[in-house]
């Protein structure tokens, strides 16, 4: 009894989570009679030895198993286990880290042996290629010399088995050696290419299997099996899908379409030999779709038809795939003439059209094909996975392999460490990023192994990450110690991306560690030209300018410049970011807070390099407000001022400034501050609509506020007055009065004032002349900042008319004359700034004008849709189709408003609600009012809003405020595709934002027609 | 290059042919042609032709004219009319933006849409058409009248008929160049003939017909006639439609087909009925696109002027033909409005996307009308629920003008484009005095 007591006690001690049913394990065992001949110490040892499994309760029942399994070798398992040696030690080692070759071994016992010594017939890790293959053959009884060898045995008469079975010992002996390496991490280059040894020989011997089912051994086809991926890169993991291209040749006098044929029933037969059921286990599923034309294509093509297909067709990927082919087997002179003619259109596709544009799709692929439920887990997918880590190797591989053949293995981590030995990225930085691949790779081999089955997901409960730790040999801390490496090797790889591509692009000067490398001239101009930069020179100079010299800002720069530079590359204009960013570096210099926010703020350099590339509108306006760039780290710094807050400010400012071009310098520097908050948003936030009245309206009636204020000073001023004879009222007119501008706009206006009683009208008059005069002045005189044109052209009798006129003038004006589009203009009249009782005493005078009770008289309204008709026919300007103008043309902007002021004319009058001054406002109002269909508002809004979007994002993207293209949905595809990347488009969808366009407006228009028209 | 490409360089060394026409349409159905010599295909093929797209009805857009041509090899033909000892050839080209992409008004690039929109849903498109034309005596002029090279009737034999002969030759070259000829008879009209194609996915189809016109208009001209697709050339006689039998497959299966339903239609198929009918009148400027189009079908004569459907109704719009109870595979039915002049591209584009629209909506069809529709009195179809077709080409574009479907089908450029155009043919021609208003009034 206290024998077994102290072995629950000692499997407990050693590990064993179910001590008591594994010490029933143990005694029902011939591990009891094993324990039973040990003294103490050898007990311990024994209990010792078992509990260092990966799993000790999985790998204990497996032992047990196997000990009771028909056919062991009783008496060799004892004498293993009763020495405390290297056999055991391996034994304990599979079977506690895969429960499948466990499995394998109870139905396999004899395999026991291999295990123990770790060599199969004298093959293990690091196994020559040619070795594994001539084992291979021979299962098959096939001659390994044999130019084309062919299995004398059916694969139906056991010669398949047993080539499966030589398979799995060379696989046991190869995993034995791994799992018991003390740091498998070193091994794996040498596991992984005995793999892919161990995969090619198999092709090579179910090759044998398949010819010997043909009729004459299929000897008028030639084949030659190409490995690619990680097959042909020497790099194959456990179990894995085998990517394979077949190249088919007539043999000798042999007909070409015969030999087509039968290659393909060949290569078919092949794959089958692999894959299908018998009574041992399949190996792999060979996949033949990375040939030409994928799955459509046919299997097997000759070598002149494989090569008109890459030269015509291929795309990018397909020539990085390529890069990975090796000959695995079958007739290896062909397969060398195949490699000899596709090595140099591998190397040349870097200067393929597309390229670019392929890569970052590829780049793209990469990150985004996980599927969504495996995202948290995957070893392989993803961002900072297995294939990212490749990616970036063989980007590197294509850029600078086409002038250096050094850097063209197919295997990764030679790539790596040819690449850091040529000078392409730094040696510290190749180091990292090896050693994390390594580190990935034997995770995933242990992962696989524990099942054998294809997988790259990561065990999620803690249990299972710690067996994986201790499978993998990875001292780790705690429960979470290997999560949490593993999620920094992630987090690790992406950074050595940047770090590898971009860092050895600054100048040999702005090395960081005598381990960075820089790029020469050309291979600089190379890498740049495929990440994107249409002018490599141009930006190798802007780089050198930012990051040379002993100065703090260039010491910040070059930590900074190489990750900015990828950011760039991701917008619609790289090269304009760049010099747009070495402008803002110039003008900055070393101001503190600046290259203290970039290099600390990750979230602020990345929008920085956003709004660089998106936006020339917002690169002009942050060169002129460097302050803005602060706010990139805050999001409530990017938030609209309320117009309460805008005015203090104002005021604020203007209490210290006494001459009127200082206070219009403040006025104007403060519209565009918040000109520049609301562009930064805007891009930010795919060109809400919202911006028109948040923050450009709001602005221009801040700074007509400020102009007033100044004016009227001014006049004072001039005339001795201590205060204004008259009051003063801006009154905000057309889109400025519905809060709907654009950055392009102007503000449209009209002056009311209304003399004191008992002040000189005559003196009034001329004072109130003068405030209007320099109002206009104050704001739109060109000066540095920019010009907000005050436009006063909606007044009574237009152009012709008084600036300015009395609160009785327009009373009486409007009582006599009021024509129906002055009507239709006082629609969008908002008091903006001045006399808050003139504004009262304003708004109740033109109210009955513009809502009348009667609606629209059918006069009236003929001669709206008189000169609604004329003005289509008239303004629009020449050569821009109506279609593309947002403004004038079909559906455009004109088309809505109009629409909707009409609705008000006609109901305001009995309809409260309608009387406000925004069109969609006004629109939504008609519909509750059930004066407009609820459809028919929605595609009036979808088109005003798209078309008010769209606008704006024409300003960003060009920066150009003025002329007529800022009305005009751009033809030119560059600047469609700059827009629609703006409004949130996808790369490559420009043509989507045209059609929606044309269908809103199309759409518009025709309620426009019925509603407007009648 | 793959191999359809590979077999036509081979095959123009091999005929030794000297001239490739590169054939696209225009909005309209107007068939264009650039010539290349042999040497330039393989670029072509690869580039591409550059051609200026301004001159060329609705391919025109301000800023934007330069435009590409992409060959088509698998429409490869030898023209066989252009005979002689080196062979003039032709592909059906697809039109290209500078930047690759499709362009928006190419009216191939139309029903490729429309084709693919099915291809989403698990759906094929067949389409099987009846095409109807005239054959006159030679005209010199424009002016000179119209007289129809005989005077026979519907499946008539006429002894050593002119006619006769022209379709043998007429189908041979068809033959010869791959195009299977179902059947072929002297219509009812004097000098008037039929000659149906044999079914086959929309697209082959549609060029097919294209193929077909210039063949048509070839014999013609060797055999001393003229041939005319004009929808209705002789004012009292029939007009010339081209009745399409349409099909919907779902892999090998056809669609249409059930064997215990009314008339062996499935759900699918009476739904697809449903879609033609209740969207008929906005594809009818499509299907009927000139303003002859409408004299045709609202000449009498079992035009099909009325939407609904029968089954062996021949005044129906729509009809589900007779076929054999184990033929399961020829289930289909027949779309009798669209005539032989249409844009073919267009105009299966949009009846298939209306049809289509039924299955996806799942819309019911209405009752089948037995009666001849064309005796019933106005009052009668009313309380039936029969509608017309729209009256007249200006009609037709009205209701065109609100329809998302054909929208969304032809793609803004073209559906604008196409409208235009046609608002402006209704113009001209109401500006026209015609012989018939001088005879009736000019006495006035």
């Amino acid at each position: 009894m206290s024998r077994a007591v102290s072995l629950t006690g000692l499997l407990a001690r050693a590990g064993f989570d179910e001590a008591d049913r594994d010490a029933e394990l143990f005694r029902s065992s011939f591990l009891a009679q094993v324990y039973d001949e040990c003294d103490v110490a050898g007990q311990a040892a024994l209990t010792g030895a078992l509990g260092r499994a990966a799993d000790p309760d999985r790998g204990l029942l497996a032992l047990v198993r196997l000990g009771e399994a028909d056919g062991v070798d009783g008496a060799f398992l004892r004498r293993i286990f009763a020495a405390d040696g290297p056999e055991r030690e391996r034994v304990i080692a599979v079977l506690g880290a895969s429960q499948a070759l466990g499995d394998w071994l109870v139905s396999h016992p004899e395999d026991v042996a291999i295990v123990a010594s770790a060599r199969y017939r004298d093959i293990g890790v690091g196994a020559a290629g040619e070795q594994v293959r001539r084992l291979m053959l021979e299962a098959v009884s096939a001659d390994p010399a044999a130019d084309v060898p062919v299995a004398s045995v059916s694969a139906s008469e056991g010669a398949l088995d047993e080539m499966r079975r030589t398979y799995r010992r060379i696989l046991l002996a190869v995993a034995t050696e791994d799992l018991t390496a003390d740091d498998p991490e070193t091994l794996l280059p040498a596991v992984s290419a005995t793999l892919a040894h161990l995969a090619s020989a198999a092709l090579e011997a179910a090759l044998a299997l398949g010819r010997a089912e043909m009729a004459d051994h299929a000897r008028e086809v030639r084949l030659a099996v190409l490995g690619m991926g990680k097959t042909g890169g020497k790099e194959l993991n456990y179990i894995s899908d085998v990517d394979v291209i077949y190249v088919a040749e007539p043999a000798e006098g042999a007909d070409e379409s015969d030999a087509l044929r039968s290659g393909s029933k060949l290569a078919a037969a092949m794959a089958r030999m692999c894959s299908m059921p018998s009574r041992e286990p399949a190996l792999w599923e060979v996949d033949a779709a990375l040939r030409p034309e994928g799955k459509n294509g046919p299997l097997v093509r000759t070598l002149e038809s494989h090569l008109t297909y890459y030269e015509r067709w291929a795309k990018t990927w397909e020539f990085q795939a390529l890069l990975k082919a090796r000959h695995v087997a079958g007739d290896a002179s062909l397969s060398a003439a195949y490699l000899a003619a596709t090595r140099p259109l591998v190397w040349d596709a870097v200067a393929r059209d597309n390229f670019v544009e392929d890569a970052q799709a590829m780049r793209r692929r990469v990150e985004a094909h996980v599927p969504i439920a495996e995202a948290e887990r995957q070893i392989k997918l993803g961002r900072g996975g297995l294939r990212d880590v490749e990616f970036t190797v063989q980007l590197l591989q294509l850029v600078h392999g086409r002038v250096d053949e050094t850097i063209r293995s197919a295997n990764t981590l030679e790539a790596l460490a040819a690449l850091s030995a040529a000078g392409y990225v730094g040696r510290d930085h190749a180091a990292e990023l090896a050693s994390c691949y390594r580190f990935l790779r034997v995770l995933e081999h242990r992962v696989q192994l524990g099942r054998l089955r294809r997988t790259h997901l990561m065990p999620s409960s803690s249990d299972e990450l710690r067996r994986l730790a201790r499978a993998a040999r990875i001292p780790v801390d705690g429960n979470d110690g290997l999560e949490s490496r593993w999620r920094a090797t992630r987090r690790n790889v992406r950074r050595l991306h940047e770090e590898l591509f971009y860092r050895p692009l600054l100048p040999a000067t702005a090395r960081l560690s005598a381990d960075d490398v820089s790029l020469t001239a050309d291979a600089a101009s190379a890498r740049l030209r495929a990440i994107g930069y249409r002018d490599p020179d141009g930006a190798t100079r802007h780089i050198k300018a930012l990051t040379e010299g002993v100065s703090r800002r260039a010491a910040i720069q070059r930590q900074l410049l190489p990750v900015m530079l990828g950011w760039f590359a991701e917008g619609s204009d790289p090269d304009g970011a760049l010099l747009a960013f070495r402008k803002l570096s110039d003008t900055l210099g070393s101001t503190y807070w600046y290259l203290k926010l970039l290099r600390d703020s990750g979230a602020a350099a990345d929008r920085l390099a956003h709004l660089l590339s998106a936006s020339t509108y917002v690169a002009d306006n942050l060169a002129q407000l460097t302050d803005a760039i602060a706010w990139l780290d805050e999001d409530e710094d990017l938030t609209p001022r309320s117009p309460g807050v805008l005015a203090t400010h104002m005021d604020a400012m203007l209490v210290r400034r006494h001459d009127p071009k200082s206070a219009a310098a403040a006025i104007r520097y403060l519209r565009r501050r918040e000109l520049t908050r609301g562009a930064i948003r805007d891009v930010l936030e795919s060109v809400p609509v919202t911006t028109c009245r948040e923050v450009i309206a709001p602005a221009a009636d801040m700074a007509l506020h400020g102009a007033l204020r100044v004016a009227m000073s001014e006049a004072n001023t001039a005339r001795g007055l201590q205060a204004a004879p008259s009051a003063f009222l801006v009154v905000a007119m057309g889109r400025l009065g519905g809060e709907e501008i654009g950055y392009a706009s102007d503000a449209d206006v009209m002056f009311v004032h209304d003399p004191d009683p008992g002040a000189d009208p005559q003196l009034a008059n001329e004072w109130a002349l003068e405030v209007a005069g320099s109002i206009a002045s104050l704001l739109g005189t060109m000066s540095s900042e920019p010009q907000l044109q005050v436009d006063a052209a909606l007044r009574p009798e237009g152009k012709q008319g008084p600036m300015v006129r009395t609160l009785d003038s327009y009373a009486e004006y409007y009582q006599r004359w009021a024509l129906g589009w002055e009507r239709q203009a006082l629609l969008r009249a908002r008091p903006a700034c001045g006399d808050e009782g003139l504004a009262e005493r304003f708004t109740a005078l033109i109210d009955p004008h513009r809502y009348p009770d009667r609606g629209v008289e059918a006069a009236e309204l003929r001669e709206l849709r008189r000169i609604k008709a004329r003005v289509e026919s008239e303004r629009l300007p020449r050569g821009v189709p109506a279609t593309h103008h947002l403004k004038l043309g079909r559906g455009g902007l004109s088309d809505v408003e109009w629409t909707a002021q009409l609705l008000q004319l006609q109901h305001a009058g009995q309809h409260q609600d309608l009387r406000v001054t925004g069109t969609r406002e006004t629109l939504l109002a008609a519909r509750d009012a059930g004066l407009l269909a609820g459809a028919d508002a929605d595609r009036l809004i979808e088109a005003w809003e798209l078309a008010t979007r769209l606008r704006n994002a024409i300003v960003l993207a060009t920066g150009r405020t003025r002329g007529q293209r800022v009305d005009v949905l751009p033809e030119e595809r560059q600047a469609l595709s700059s827009v629609s990347r703006l409004l949130g488009y996808e790369p490559g969808h420009a043509v989507d934002l045209e059609q929606d366009w044309l269908r809103a407006a199309r759409r518009a228009r025709t309620v426009m027609e019925r509603v407007f028209y009648g | 290059m793959d191999k359809q490409q590979e077999y036509v360089l081979r095959a123009i060394e091999e005929r030794d042919v000297r001239f490739i026409r590169l054939w696209f349409t225009d909005v309209l159905g107007v068939l264009k042609s650039v010539a290349i010599a042999p040497a330039e295909l393989e670029g072509a093929f690869i580039e591409g032709i550059g051609f200026d797209g301004s001159s060329i009805e609705g391919l025109s857009r301000v800023s934007e004219s330069d435009l590409i041509l992409r060959p088509d090899p698998s429409t490869f033909q030898i023209l066989p009319w252009r005979g002689g000892k080196h062979g003039t050839a032709r592909m059906f080209c697809d039109i290209l933006t500078p930047d690759g992409e499709s362009s928006p008004a190419d009216p191939r690039n139309v029903l490729k849409r429309a084709l693919a929109e099915a291809a989403d849903a698990g759906f094929t498109f067949y389409t099987h058409p009846e095409i109807e034309f005239y054959l006159f005596k030679a005209l010199e002029n424009e002016t000179d009248p119209l007289i129809p090279i005989d005077n026979a009737g519907y499946f008539d034999h006429v002894a050593r008929g002119q006619g006769h002969d022209f379709r043998r030759a007429a189908i041979t070259l068809l033959e010869s160049m791959g195009i299977s000829v179902e059947f072929s008879h002297h219509e009812t009209g004097p000098g008037q003939n039929e000659i149906d194609l044999r079914y086959a996915d929309a697209l082959s189809t549609a060029d097919n017909i294209m193929t077909f016109r210039s063949v048509v208009k070839e014999v013609s001209i060797e055999q001393g006639f003229t041939a005319s697709f004009m929808p209705k050339p002789l004012a009292g006689q029939p007009g010339s439609g081209m009745h399409t039998h349409l099909s919907l497959f779902e892999g090998d299966t056809n669609a249409f087909y059930e064997p215990g339903g009314e008339y062996q239609l499935s759900t699918t198929g009476r739904a697809f009925i449903a879609g033609l009918l209740h969207h008929a009148a906005e594809i009818t400027a499509v299907t009927n696109q000139f303003v002859n189009s409408y004299k045709r079908l609202w000449g009498g004569q079992e035009a099909p002027s009325y939407r609904c459907w029968g089954h062996n109704n021949r005044s129906a719009l729509v009809r589900v033909p007779m076929y054999k109870p184990n033929k399961g595979q020829s289930a289909r039915v027949e779309y009798r409005g669209l005539d032989a002049a249409a844009n073919p591209y267009l105009a299966f584009a949009v009846m298939l996307r209306a049809g289509l629209k039924g299955v996806q909506e799942g819309y019911q069809m209405p009752e089948e009308a037995e009666d001849n529709v064309w005796e019933l009195s106005d009052t009668e179809r009313r309380a039936l629920g029969i509608d017309p077709l729209p009256g007249s080409l200006n009609e037709a574009v009205a209701v065109m003008e609100r329809s998302e479907l054909v929208a969304e089908t032809l793609g803004e450029q073209v559906f604008t484009h196409f409208l235009a155009n046609k608002r402006q043919e209704w113009t001209d021609y109401r500006a026209q005095v015609t012989p018939y208003e001088l005879a009736r009034i000019g006495l006035i």
